[in-house]
């Protein structure tokens, strides 16, 4: 059907054969297509957000019994275009005791990994930006970096209640960190490879005839590491239950209070664009990236990832209003006196079948 | 001028010297801590460098590099928490306030 | 000199530049805050320069460990260890010129040596992904350190745990 991938690379292959004719070398070439894949990318990743307000806004509003926004566009869909407007026009006020330059370089760190994150995604056949050899290990790595942000922002606030809220929101994210990472152990383990594309490809094909070769549907280790996987990147990125750092009625609102216009803008389009990054990852790792459920060749790849991505995406809005909030300490708790052990079994557990399939 | 291994071999020299700089002259004792871990990077850099223009079919460099960075994970850890009880102690982390054992 | 040569070439001196400055602000900055934002700027531009040598799975622990790990744990020391005079206080001690002395002589030695020894030494082979062949030597010839390490982890952690508790909770 409408595959986007081959279309798209012999476009590009074009491009760098035009452009070769014209008599730049063969290395600036595939440096012109890459910038432009690159552009592609910083696209997606910024107008995703967008999308994602908007369906949250109105994922609330039913869940509530409520319409949500109905006035700016047809059923409202230009509201996060008006919101953001409004906020670009925001004054932007740097508080007299904050430090001027951390105080304006945190949103830009904060915001910044996100968007190198996407590169290894496999968003469909053909459609991998670039298929690194250590994919995992580049995302994990790289969304690290988002930590040092949130503490700039509550160092540069000179404000101690943000810087409270600082120490607490980095606190979380540092440890919520570890069982994130250790329940992608297993998937490595079973897989041998960290490359997204290839753990995606291997998971194509049914058992049997008719259970999808998914890892969700692997005994007992699939679904404890996709779960444990769901709840530390609901808790990674500041999301009900577990959003002390970020809610309105906890220390004002935590790191971004005296962040105001187009930073509070950019600590928000940071948090929709992990929502994204981390329900892509749940569905490449663990859903079978773009296979098709029984039926391969009725919709295209593209479409049957994007479609399992905002299916998890809809979990996250769903947990926002089933769940209250955790109390911090008890967050810290749950972390590292349930999740870690249990990530940790699983590991020895998953490391117990692989030695027993491969015997 | 293509790149060879003693470019590499004189940055990783110069990040010493800084940090050999920084531990002998800084007052501050997180400070200290921050200079160490630039020392640290310095020689990752080398052991880097010697595996991929020397050794190229190897990987005891790299192995190497991935203890090194655990002892200086641990260490720094262990610093830290030492810093923050001297703190609650004597409520400053400047170097010669730290001379009660003093002759 | 064709592109395929220039650009490693660039992106290292690029690197190398900012490095060195990002050092220097780390020992001379006059708010601890800014050398340690600067010197988890430096950590990332090492990590960079990891993956121009080919060392994909070293660079990405770099990050990972180092700034996502070492850096957070010192930001958090620094906004929990300050007082409302440090901005104005002097960061350099009474030695300061013997310190950068001796600094000099290290890294001139250093250099000398070197640039006499490994001069004109070039890659003989195009990087490849290091993470299959880092682990069978972790657990294959490197086992004995692997184990041991798991130990000095341990020790710390309790050490850390140990010396972070008030002094009731102390057994």
């Amino acid at each position: 059907m409408l595959e986007l991938g081959p279309i798209i690379s012999n476009a590009f292959q074009a491009l760098q054969t035009w452009v070769i004719a014209l008599g730049v070398p063969v290395l600036g070439a595939w440096i012109l297509a890459k910038s432009i894949q690159v552009g592609i990318i910083v696209l997606l990743v910024s107008l995703v957000p967008m999308v994602l307000v908007y369906a949250e806004r109105k994922v609330s509003a039913f869940m509530q019994a409520r319409l949500g926004p109905m006035e700016v566009g047809p059923f409202g869909i230009l509201q996060t275009l008006a919101d953001g407007i409004k906020l670009i026009f925001k004054e932007d006020i740097i508080p007299i005791g904050a430090d001027r330059m951390v105080h304006i370089m945190a949103p830009m760190v904060a915001c910044a990994p996100v968007f190198v994150c996407f590169a290894p995604i496999p968003f469909g056949k053909g459609l991998v930006p670039i298929d690194l050899d250590i994919s995992v290990l580049f995302i994990f790595a790289v969304s690290g970096v988002t930590t040092i942000g949130v503490l700039m922002a509550g160092w540069g606030s000179g404000n101690k209640f943000a810087m409270l809220g600082g120490l607490r929101g980095a606190a979380q994210l540092v440890s919520y960190e570890i069982p994130r990472v250790l329940s992608v152990v297993p998937v490595l383990m079973f897989y041998g490879t960290q490359s997204l594309h290839g753990i995606a490809m291997a998971q194509h094909g049914l058992w049997h005839g008719f259970l999808p070769k998914w890892f969700i549907f692997y005994p007992v280790v699939g679904q404890i590491a996709f779960l444990i996987f769901l709840i530390a990147s609901v808790a990674e990125t500041n999301r009900t239950p577990f959003d002390i750092p970020e809610a309105e009625s906890e220390l004002v609102a935590g790191f971004h209070t005296e962040f105001s216009g187009l930073k509070f803008a950019l600590f928000f389009l940071a948090e929709y664009a992990y929502v994204f990054l981390s329900s892509a990852m749940a569905v490449a790792l663990f859903l079978g990236g773009d296979d098709g459920f029984y039926a391969n060749g009725f919709l295209p790849s593209w479409l049957w990832f994007i479609g399992k991505t905002f299916a998890i995406v809809f979990l996250f809005l769903w947990f926002r209003w089933t769940f209250p909030r955790l109390r911090v300490d008890r967050l810290m708790q749950f972390c590292w006196k349930f999740l870690l052990p249990w990530s940790i079994a699983n590991i020895a557990l998953a490391g117990l079948m692989v030695l027993l399939l491969h015997k | 001028m293509t790149l060879s291994l003693h470019h590499f071999l004189m940055l990783s020299a110069i990040l010493f010297g800084i940090g050999i700089y920084g531990v002998l002259s800084r007052r501050n004792i997180l400070g200290i801590l921050m200079s160490i871990e630039l020392m640290f990077n310095a020689a990752n850099i080398n052991l880097i460098a010697f595996n991929h223009f020397l050794y190229p079919d190897q990987v005891w460099g790299h192995g190497f590099v991935i203890f090194v960075m655990t002892l200086a994970a641990a260490e720094a850890v262990v610093g830290l928490s030492l810093v923050l009880a001297i703190y609650r102690n004597i409520k400053s982390v400047y170097t010669e306030k730290l001379n009660i054992l003093h002759g | 000199m064709t592109m395929e040569q220039m650009i490693p070439t660039v992106i290292f001196a690029a690197m190398a530049i900012l490095l060195i400055g990002l050092s220097l602000i780390v020992v001379t900055a006059k708010s601890v805050f800014r050398s340690a934002i600067a010197l988890t700027a430096a950590l990332g531009i090492v990590a960079g320069i990891f993956a121009l040598l080919g060392a994909d799975f070293v660079a990405a622990s770099q990050l990972l460990i180092y700034v996502g790990g070492i850096m957070i744990i010192m930001l958090f020391v620094i906004m929990l260890s300050q007082r409302s005079t440090a901005l104005t206080e002097r960061q350099t001690n009474e030695q300061w010129l013997w310190g950068a002395l001796f600094a000099l002589a290290v890294t001139c030695a250093l250099i000398v040596q070197f640039r006499a020894v490994y001069r004109g030494v070039f890659a003989t082979s195009v990087p490849t992904p290091t993470s299959v062949a880092i682990g069978r030597l972790l657990l294959g010839d490197m086992i004995v350190p692997f184990e041991a390490i798991s130990l000095v982890l341990l020790a710390a952690l309790v050490g850390a745990v140990y010396f972070g508790l008030d002094y009731e909770e102390k057994l």
